[in-house]
């Protein structure tokens, strides 16, 4: 076999289970159990400002989008109004992240494409919204900054001209990282055209995010279903209509440019007020179902109280569990060197990338290969494909 | 299309409506669910199935079919005793549900029959015991549960 | 620079048992240029068979228990390993979830342990220096956030 050590048989499942005939893929089978950790059942027993931290922890990528689900979940149930500067905070933080999560993304694209400069600077260049989301949060990465009533500290004095000289000097970066991944061919060989994935598949499929935008469909939670201050600083809906990763690419980077201007209007109109209002420890009865957009796309809560301190049932369908269907569905036709790039595109955990098994249509025998062999394989396969 | 309202499909399929914060329940009884959702899902409107979730209610075990309809949340919902829950999948109609019932069949033990996964896990490991209560029925105790599977 | 950088790198490889990704990464920020951890040597391989250090993040859930072992018994001796993030530690945030574990110390054996949820890039790096060192190193420069 052309590609990597094969990896002694471990006998267990693997997150992505290729079926290949000849070269390309014609079918792929997921199995998620690798980060199941039974947060939902925990989470019947902790009080409700404790799941915050529990909850924020599924993701730590997204995860101020999780804690926000579930505390606009839980705030439904109860008769207290988040307060208007607690909501527009929350929209900063949000969006900060969104920005931070992108150009994670983005670095991730260049490293798995064999890029690895491109890794670095998009990573370098990250830190500066890291700092500013622990200016803001104090912390970097698992900021429990969103409560049960509002944002658990208010947002610094005297931030608003470094926010602004930041996002301006990210905005710049993104520029040249356009051009960069435009112009460089080996780049866009690996990206136009491929993971094509129609408006149609999207319906059937019901992906989220940037995956179901890059099909032409816009549809972001944020416009559809406003929540925290949303309704006064909407985002211009950033769609495309080609479906494959070039135009990931397109959008990721002109939501990270339209992240920017939110989060410079929202500073320039962050009302005064109380940061946040007080909520008992105990939560009416009820259900309460909400949504949120994070950065990969619709992140859904579901809570159901029974009028205690505890929440009886907490059920969280993360976005990255909405695309699976559609990142495999991308997959078919393509070859094992397409993998890492296609599967990155609907910008997965990193743990899914990890153990992919590789079997051959009709017969018995499959290999495990691992997402490291797999970029190698890729980069030598376009670099074999450019020089004939 | 469906020009039904969710009034007239409550009706024709002999359910009843329930509101809470932000969505609307459509219960049905589970031999109408197939139906219900292949309504709601050729509604005037583009559908999104946002997800499927169970919940475990004592001697029932509720499921919801979380449809977002663009504006609000319209829930298909239906319970199936526990002793015997097993329900048609709605996968070959609504492909979009296959991870979302396969985690239910995982973690409440309720079999969509036609789901590529039955038989199958998604989530828990391979030798979770087949006699084990499924990790989110009121039955079951994560205590014993981290001992069956060596963490402790 | 501290001195012995300059006598040999040290080769880590990671493994993800269940986390969040929120250390694994602050581990990769670490390898960024902001922090920097090539120019002590520090270096990602892609292969466990390469490794001096087994870094681990993550709960250890009954799906990558076994796995961690056999990566574990591919690395050859010597060698080390740091478990990184209070899931690593104790099982962190986890600990009453039914599928994770409390602490990879009951799967392998562990020297090094790094708390945080997660960690700062600085402190995984300060870990792995100590580790190698055997004792506190030469301060770090990092460039700090200035916020006026």
């Amino acid at each position: 076999m052309p590609f990597g050590p094969i990896h002694p048989s471990l006998k267990e499942p693997e997150y992505f289970k290729l079926i290949l005939e000849g070269e390309r893929i014609v079918q792929v089978v997921p199995r998620i159990g690798y980060v199941h950790r039974g947060i939902e059942r925990a989470a019947q027993e902790r009080t409700w400002v404790k799941n915050i931290y529990l909850f924020e922890r599924i993701c730590g990528i997204c995860s101020f989008a999780h804690s926000l689900g579930y505390t606009h979940a839980v705030e439904n149930l109860t008769a207290f109004e988040v307060p208007k500067r607690a909501k527009y905070i929350r929209l900063i933080v949000a969006e900060l992240e969104r920005i931070h999560s992108h150009l994670l993304w983005l670095g991730l694209v260049g490293h798995w494409a064999g890029f690895d400069t491109l890794f670095m600077w998009v990573w370098k260049d990250r830190e500066r919204v890291l700092d500013l989301e622990e200016a803001i949060t104090g912390n970097r990465v698992h900021k429990s900054y969103s409560t049960i009533g509002g944002v658990r500290m208010d947002f610094p004095d005297g931030i608003a001209a470094k926010i602004k000289s930041d996002l301006e000097y990210i905005e710049k970066r993104v520029d040249y990282y356009e051009t960069l991944v435009q112009s460089e061919e080996t780049f866009s060989v690996r990206t136009k055209g491929v993971g094509r994935i129609t408006q149609e598949t999207a319906r059937k499929l019901c992906p989220v995010g940037p995956l179901l935008r890059c099909t032409g469909i816009a549809r972001d939670v944020r416009v559809e279903d406003p929540y925290a201050a949303y309704d006064e600083v909407p985002p211009r809906v950033q769609t495309s209509n080609d479906g494959d990763i070039a135009s990931l690419l397109k959008i990721r980077l002109n939501e990270i440019r339209e992240s920017s201007w939110m989060i410079k209007t929202a500073v320039e109109r962050l009302p005064l007020g109380p940061y946040k209002v007080s909520v008992p420890r105990v939560v009416p009865q009820g259900e309460s179902t909400f949504h949120v957009e994070a950065p990969r796309g619709e992140l859904f809560y579901f809570v159901k109280s029974k009028g205690g301190s505890s929440p009886e049932r907490v059920k969280v369908r993360s976005s990255t569990v909405a695309n699976i269907l559609t990142a495999t569905e991308m997959l078919k036709g393509h070859t094992l060197a397409d993998v890492p790039i296609v599967l990155t595109g609907m910008d997965p955990c990193f743990g899914c990338m990890d153990r992919i098994s590789v079997v051959e249509a009709g017969k018995p025998k499959s290999w495990s290969i691992s997402g490291e062999d797999l970029r190698k394989y890729g980069i030598e396969y376009y670099k074999g494909r450019k020089s004939r | 299309m469906s020009s039904d309202t969710v009034a007239e499909l409550a009706a024709r399929l002999g359910g009843s409506i329930v509101s809470h914060v932000k969505s609307v329940d459509l219960v049905v009884p589970p031999d109408k669910v197939l139906e219900a959702c292949k309504t709601v899902a050729s509604m005037p409107g583009f559908y999104h199935l946002s997800t499927i979730t169970g919940l475990d209610l004592g001697e029932e075990i509720g499921i919801l079919y979380q449809f977002w309809q663009g504006k609000s949340f319209l829930v298909v919902r239906t319970a199936l005793p526990k002793t015997n829950p097993r329900i048609k999948s709605i996968t070959e109609s609504l492909p979009s549900a296959v991870l979302y019932e396969a985690e239910i069949q995982d973690l409440l033990g309720v079999a969509f029959e036609g789901n590529p996964y039955l038989g199958k896990k998604l989530l828990l490991p391979d030798k979770y015991p087949a006699n084990a209560p499924p990790p989110l029925r009121k039955e079951a105790d994560p205590d014993k549960i981290r001992k069956l599977l060596e963490l402790d | 620079m501290t001195p012995w950088a300059r006598k040999r790198s040290i080769w880590v490889f990671h493994i993800n048992a269940a986390s969040c990704n929120g250390c694994d990464i602050e581990i990769l920020a670490a390898l960024t240029p902001r922090y920097d951890a090539e120019r002590l040597g520090v270096e990602l391989v892609p292969s466990p068979r390469h490794a001096d250090v087994l870094l681990v993040t993550g709960t250890v859930n009954s799906m990558m228990k076994d796995r961690l072992k056999a990566v574990y018994d591919q690395i050859p001796e010597p060698k080390h390993v740091v478990a990184i993030g209070a899931c690593a530690l104790g099982g962190g945030v986890y600990k009453e979830c039914y599928n994770a574990g409390r602490g990879i110390d009951s799967v392998i054996p562990v020297d090094l342990y790094i708390p945080g949820c997660p960690p700062r890039p600085e402190a995984i790096i300060y870990g792995i220096l100590k580790l190698v060192t055997g004792g506190p190193p030469d301060p770090v420069e990092v460039e700090k956030p200035v916020v006026q």
